[in-house]
């Protein structure tokens, strides 16, 4: 039921309007070959999440969590379970062990998608990453992570606004990369440095 | 040559493109063979692109007229969202009131539908003018007021009301003696404008010299002005099927076309320039943005409307 739920927003209704507010995907092919994997992305706006789900094929769609947060999207029960039934979330706290949650679904051998600023930044700016993305995959070193590089979803929707308006934004998925440093520090170094990286490439 | 004269004026004109785009192709595929390069390789990304943009416009141009009037009113939709997501002059906080800009272009397209010409030429000049303000003011951020109250509009101007004009066309009353229509008048216009693009590059490839305007557009010269203007009043001539022109006026319709392309095109040239951008987008392979392929014809398409509005309707 859920998948078909998923399926219908994310492949045949978000293409639509995602095209029609002027998002534009690059380079979905990162995807190919790949079960597993943890998408780290900088987040702009709710059409991040949206952008994501629709870039994923099919057989991926309804194994891939994105992470939000129990303090926003947990406060009422409706928006729980509307989360969890229509973005497929993992909701987590960010006090006690939050990671526990996510370390579970990873050894389900399902995907995650991360926000690693854990909020909204304002448009064009990024905020300091936080170190969950580095346990992660330190912990699970054979799950590789995609860099995803994503501009102009925050002139689409800021954090605060209800009403979209159409913008041309760009969401650049980078090629799927097993995390080589060996401290959290080092992992998350690299992390951001991948999806840096991927601003200056032109359009595919 | 017999057959040709038995189709009609809309068909004669669909085998004309397809004659330029056959020629355009063949001549670049003989020119790679002979030598091959970077630059005959650019144009042969051109010429295909002008295949699928000249299907789609051909297209929507002979199907059911509202099936045209929604295809143009996704491109200035389209049109206005590019300018608007480069544009630095836009404020974020400018964002829901561009939002209400938005909804002009249903409205505009509408009015253009149903024919209704006061309404269609007013809702841009007169009521977004003032209602993009109004909301403005409603807002209450002064810091750079004035720059979004200004640029707002234009850009509704430059993408909605300018191309708008072509939709109208279709609406205009039947004039006797005349079979071609406003659909023998939209595609006059829009391929004279293209093809004077593509005269006005070639001709200064092959003979520019003295640059016109240096700072904002190297690449366009006085030969290449003078040489496209007169290709494009001769094209101009040859087609004069399309229109219910008298030899005198469709020559003068083709340097009103050449002449008005070429200011619509250093006009968004300057923009560009403003933002610090090449091309305004990358939506259509070799030609940059959407911005890019109807600058020429957001200047010379009200112009040339206002030409046939005045000798056959007035």
């Amino acid at each position: 039921m859920k998948l078909v739920f998923l399926i219908v927003i994310y492949k045949v209704v978000m293409p639509v309007l995602l095209k029609l507010v002027g998002v534009r995907i690059s380079h979905k092919a990162a995807y190919q070959g790949q079960k597993q994997f943890i998408v780290v992305a900088n987040h702009n706006s709710h059409v991040d999440t949206m952008a994501l789900l629709a870039s994923l094929p099919i057989r991926l769609l309804i194994k891939t969590h994105p992470v939000a947060t129990a303090n926003y999207f947990g406060k009422k029960k409706w928006l729980a379970f509307i989360s969890n039934l229509l973005v497929n979330t993992v909701l987590i706290k960010q006090k006690d062990n939050a990671l526990q949650l996510l370390e579970e679904k990873l050894k389900k051998g399902h995907s995650l998608i991360l926000f690693p600023e854990g909020t909204r930044g304002k448009p064009g700016e990024i905020l300091a990453f936080k170190s969950g993305i580095g346990v992660l995959l330190q912990a699970f070193p054979h799950i590789p992570f995609i860099p995803v590089w994503i501009e102009g979803t925050g002139k689409i929707l800021p954090k605060g606004s209800y009403l979209p308006v159409p913008f041309e934004a760009e969401v650049k998925i980078g090629a799927a990369t097993l995390a080589t440093g060996t401290s959290v520090e080092e992992i998350v170094i690299e992390v951001q440095t991948a999806i840096l990286d991927l601003r200056k490439r032109e359009h595919l | 040559m017999q057959y040709f004269k038995d189709l009609t004026e809309i068909q004669q004109m669909i085998m004309v493109i397809l004659g330029v785009l056959v020629f355009a192709t063949t001549l670049f595929w003989i020119w790679k063979k002979i030598k091959p390069g970077p630059q005959v390789d650019e144009l042969m990304t051109r010429t295909k692109s002008w295949w699928v943009m000249a299907s789609i416009f051909t297209t929507a141009a002979v199907v059911h007229p509202a099936i045209s009037f929604i295809a143009f009113g996704l491109l200035s939709f389209a049109a206005f969202r590019e300018i608007s997501s480069i544009s630095k002059n836009a404020r974020i906080e400018d964002r829901s009131i561009i939002f209400w800009a938005y909804l002009a272009i249903p409205l505009q397209y509408g009015f253009a539908y149903m024919g209704w010409f006061v309404p269609f030429l007013i809702l841009i000049p007169v009521g977004m003018f003032m209602l993009i303000p109004f909301l403005l003011v409603l807002k209450g951020h002064t810091q750079d007021i004035a720059r979004s109250m200004s640029v707002i509009p234009t850009h509704l101007m430059l993408t909605v009301f300018s191309i708008s004009h072509l939709a109208y066309l279709l609406s205009l009353p039947e004039l006797p003696q005349f079979n071609a229509g406003g659909r023998g008048l939209l595609l006059f216009v829009v391929f004279l404008t293209e093809m004077n693009d593509v005269f006005q590059f070639t001709w200064g490839k092959l003979l520019g010299r003295h640059k016109i305007v240096e700072k904002i557009s190297p690449n366009k010269t006085w030969e290449g002005f003078i040489g496209g203007l007169l290709s494009t009043i001769a094209a101009a001539y040859f087609l004069r099927f399309l229109t219910p022109f008298s030899e005198i006026q469709a020559l003068g319709s083709g340097l009103l076309i050449a002449c008005m392309g070429f200011v619509g095109d250093i006009i968004v040239s300057a923009i560009k320039r403003d933002f610090g951008l090449k091309d305004t987008g990358n939506t259509i392979k070799g030609h940059g943005g959407i911005l890019d392929r109807i600058d020429s014809l957001a200047i010379s398409a009200p112009f040339f409307f206002y030409y046939v509005y005045l000798i056959c309707y007035w």
